[in-house]
């Protein structure tokens, strides 16, 4: 779509390049047709400048912070998940497992012929897979399930 | 005075938990939201609902806002999606009705404003009632090209569309005015523009 009209409305919004703006403004000059459109599309911009906004009812700041009142004060995301803090945490529990396995390790009398075990291939899968078992599965699927359409539909009522 | 504070000044004076900063950012955005919603709503009281809610949605969700763009773009954005929710409720709530059917009434209605000898009504109550008489998606792009100052980015970033796609739009959109502004003055429009 890059009729006449669509040019002069580019041209009053600035929209052009310093090409087509010279070819447009050689077509304003010369054409009488153009150049009355022109003037017509320059007072309908003017015109549509001065459409003025509308005026909500007095009690509107009022209403709004009646409501705003109600809810609890908004943080900044920073604020609310600082990632310093977060390593800090996840770095005192590596450090305590750390440490508690070390202990453990230095005070456990290990010898090397403990180590020698034998992996039972009888394991029986069907004794596992009961009933219960697979409905508690479902049901942890579900809510988890959930639990990710409430996140998304949070998320889309936000922005 | 409250000119002073820039619109990101006000919202990090809130998030320091200073609320009643919030009816400033409200005084000074709440006739555009409003219009805005009017583009949609077409009654006063449904606008303002459409409005306030917009105001409480962004205060919630005040410490989600990216300060690195405009504090408007966000807003308007919050209120255009608020209002389409607003327009599709509206829609399921009286589905009887056909939308170009109460288009019509509208348009029929405010002509018999002319009909009726309010040819003294000035330029300014003219390009309200044609901007009235125009489909949402319509006005909502007139209104945040020229009141909303809003850049044809800015307005795509909101929309959810292309630069290119909102131009084509807003170029339509003013040839859907001009069309209504002839309909509702006929030979005096040449007068009035």
């Amino acid at each position: 779509m890059n009729t006449i009209e669509q040019q002069l409305w580019d041209y009053i919004d600035g929209n052009l390049g310093a090409t087509e703006v010279r070819a447009i403004e050689e077509k304003i000059h010369s054409d009488a047709e153009v150049k009355l459109q022109y003037e017509a599309f320059l007072s309908l911009n003017l015109a549509f400048d001065k459409i003025e906004l509308d005026e909500p009812s007095m009690s509107f700041t009022r209403n709004v912070m009646e409501s705003v009142a109600l809810e609890p004060a908004p943080v900044a995301m920073k604020t609310k998940v600082n990632t310093n803090i977060i390593y800090g945490i996840g770095g005192f529990f590596i450090m305590s497992l750390v440490a508690l396995f070390s202990y453990a390790l230095f005070n456990a009398d290990i010898k090397f012929s403990d180590l020698d075990f034998k992996i039972n291939a009888n394991f029986n899968l069907n004794k596992y897979m009961t009933p219960t078992m697979l409905y508690s599965f479902l049901f942890a699927d579900l809510v988890l399930g959930l639990v990710f359409l409430d996140y998304l539909l949070r998320k889309k009522t936000v922005h | 005075m409250e000119q002073k504070f820039t619109d990101l000044m006000l919202i990090q004076n809130v998030l320091n938990g200073d609320s009643a900063q919030y009816a400033l950012l409200v005084k000074r955005h709440q006739r555009f939201v409003f219009t805005l919603a009017l583009r949609f709503a077409k009654n006063r009281e449904d606008a303002e609902e459409i409005a306030q809610d917009c105001f409480i949605k962004a205060y919630k969700a005040l410490g989600t806002f990216k300060q690195t763009a405009k504090f408007s773009t966000w807003l308007y954005t919050i209120t255009y999606t608020t209002a389409m929710t607003f327009l599709r409720r509206k829609r399921l709530e009286t589905s009887s009705i056909n939308d170009e059917e109460t288009f019509l009434q509208l348009e029929n209605h405010i002509s018999g404003f002319n009909a009726n000898g309010y040819e003294r009504q000035d330029s300014h109550k003219y390009l309200n009632q044609a901007i009235q008489m125009l489909m949402p998606d319509d006005a909502t792009i007139i209104t945040l090209f020229y009141q909303g100052e809003q850049s044809l980015e800015e307005i795509g970033e909101m929309l959810n569309v292309e630069p290119n796609t909102i131009k084509v739009k807003l170029h339509r959109a003013r040839h859907r005015l001009k069309e209504k502004l002839q309909y509702l003055l006929q030979d005096e429009v040449k007068e009035l523009l």
